[in-house]
């Protein structure tokens, strides 16, 4: 298979070093890939995504641990900062998002890449980060009036605290559409727009994409 | 199953395969025995090897009798590894018979503390990096767009300003005669403003070309030597204000250089023009040339005030000012500098300047000796 510049050659390579925590046979990699001008949309779901997703798989299925996952996520997370001088570099179109993990939620790469596809379509992008205090979340909301708020959840055990900052971010800010997103949808989860109606879930980063694009 | 069986099981399980530290020591302290786990983690096979050879003692104070004699509590010690990390484990020696035992584990419950912390750690981090870098973004924007803004304030403020110095002359000039002594008076102020608010216009504009990365250089072979001569005598005539000489000696030949003329003609007039206008009457400004193996160095020698040493790291600063005030009453816009830096730097070399108060001072700059 091959998705854009990304060999099976390549990504294999990438995920190889990955998981042996080859930090610089992963930068090498991607920095190569950014001097053949790759999409980053490309670089973002066919080798982040793709990698993170099959990491996370390797764990569930017990076949690392969970230090291998960390370290793959800390790499991953270090790579991005390859790619902000072109992300941030896009014309802004004046719209405003706010991205956050609820607390407890200590997996915030997923949020984060959201948070760069964001700044990628001319958004203006903040990102608060993993094990994000509710109160904290409210009042950057306060402060910066975003046109959006983005919650990422990846462990499905953090779905009441996802309800919980729901119930006070409508309380705050009724109007304000809301995007959820995240694995731990895949384990349940997904209607959770029927309780909230100004919620949209967002299975990937791809339904992120055509949804910004849509405007 | 026999009870002794399913011992001799276990015993196979912490030697082949169990995560854990294992040792048997002899009573001389010498390992006869150790676990697969532990060859690993050490690199050794250990056999005849002591537990100091094992076991990192920071402050010498372990051995084994006092390991033994609190025999009964975990004791925490650090293993020397392969990696070259030193690995916590929690100890338990017991001694059975000729042999000494030593059990070592790992407290998962701190790992998995300190995995989170650092996960912690690592998530702010990247995120400040991410805030950083977004900053840098925005800054370089709107430093674009300063430079845009000045480019063409400085551009359209130029032409009327022209209007004004070459009208004030005119008038100085054909009307001089029948207008009052104070009304030319006047005109002159009108003339020696719009002189200085012209310079002050191009130097904006030069630091707004420089800024925004457009230091265009049209670089050619050139006579060094020729330019200083041409610029020391341009000069000359402002320093005749002030009796003040202008000294060029260039005795040594000088192969032609590759340079942008005219931004390195504005470089020499530059010093020049400063030395004589921070230069006492009746002194001597002094121009030299030397050749190096790769870099060919021009200096500018005054007898000046000289420059505080605190005040010489902002003066390559745009719009730095320091105590050092002009002989004649001449201005400065604060650019100069600034400006004769970028272009010395884009052709390579550098500029650099040395003073003592009260004896003068020296500004040097290099060239690449490329033809």
């Amino acid at each position: 298979m091959m998705n854009g510049l990304i060999s099976d050659e390549i990504y294999n390579a990438y995920l190889q070093a990955l998981l042996a925590g080859e930090r610089a046979q992963c930068v090498e990699l991607v920095n190569r890939l950014l001097e053949r001008r790759i999409p980053l949309y490309d670089l973002y779901v066919n080798l982040f995504q793709r990698a993170m997703y099959q990491v996370g798989e390797l764990w569930e299925f017990n076949r690392i641990s969970v230090a291998v996952e960390h370290l793959a996520t800390a790499i991953t997370e270090g790579l991005l900062t390859l790619v902000y001088p072109l992300i941030f570099a896009a014309e802004h179109i004046g719209k405003k998002a706010v991205i956050s993990c609820v607390a407890s939620e200590y997996h915030q790469l997923g949020g984060k890449m959201a948070a760069d596809f964001f700044e990628l379509n001319g958004w203006d992008s903040y990102f608060l980060g993993a094990n994000t205090p509710a109160e904290e979340l409210l009042k950057l909301l306060q402060d910066k009036k975003p046109d959006l708020l983005g919650l990422s959840l990846s462990i499905y055990f953090n779905m009441d605290s996802l309800h919980r900052v729901l119930e006070q971010v409508r309380g705050s800010f009724p109007e304000l559409p809301v995007l959820v997103g995240g694995q731990a949808f895949r384990w349940g989860g997904r209607d959770i727009a029927e309780k909230y109606p100004v919620v949209t879930y967002l299975p990937t980063l791809i339904d992120l994409e055509s949804f910004i694009q849509k405007g | 199953m026999e009870r002794l069986d399913i011992q001799q099981d276990l015993i196979g399980y912490l030697f082949q395969d169990a995560a854990i530290v294992l040792l048997i020591l002899n009573q001389a302290g010498l390992i006869i025995d150790a676990n697969n786990y532990t060859r690993r983690l050490t690199g050794d096979d250990l056999i005849g090897k002591t537990l100091a050879d094992v076991v990192l003692d920071f402050t010498g104070t372990i051995n084994l009798s006092g390991l033994l004699q609190k025999k009964d509590t975990l004791q925490l010690l650090n293993i020397r590894s392969r990696s070259g990390l030193p690995q916590t484990f929690y100890f338990r020696f017991l001694e059975r018979g000729e042999h000494i035992l030593a059990f070592g584990e790992i407290n998962s419950l701190e790992i998995e503390a300190l995995r989170k912390n650092l996960l912690s750690v690592n998530n702010e981090l990247s995120n400040l990096s991410r805030e950083l870098q977004k900053t840098n973004a925005e800054l370089k924007k709107l430093n674009e767009l300063k430079n845009q803004f000045l480019g063409m304030a400085a551009h359209d403020l130029r032409n009327p300003i022209g209007v004004i110095l070459s009208y004030s002359d005119f008038l100085l000039e054909e009307a001089g005669d029948v207008l009052k002594e104070e009304h030319v008076q006047f005109l002159a102020i009108i003339r020696k403003s719009s002189e200085f608010m012209l310079s002050l216009l191009n130097d904006l504009l030069d630091v707004a070309k420089i800024e925004s990365g457009r230091l265009d250089l049209d670089l050619e072979s050139a006579d060094l030597a020729a330019l200083i001569r041409n610029n020391a005598m341009l000069n000359q005539s402002l320093a005749d204000k002030k009796a003040i000489r202008i000294i060029f000696r260039d005795d040594a030949p000088l192969p032609n250089i590759l340079m942008d003329r005219t931004k390195i003609e504005q470089v020499l007039n530059n010093l020049i023009s400063n030395a004589v206008k921070f230069s006492p009457l009746g002194t001597a400004v002094e121009v030299k040339i030397s050749i190096g193996a790769e870099h060919v160095t021009v200096s500018v020698s005054d007898e000046g005030q000289g420059i505080p040493e605190d005040e010489r790291k902002k003066l390559f600063q745009p719009f730095s000012r320091t105590s050092v005030k002009s002989t004649g009453g001449e201005k400065s816009t604060g650019l100069g500098l600034a400006i004769v830096r970028k272009i010395v730097l884009g052709h390579g070399g550098k500029i650099g300047v040395d003073s003592e108060v009260g004896r003068g001072s020296t500004f040097y700059f290099t060239l690449p000796l490329k033809t």
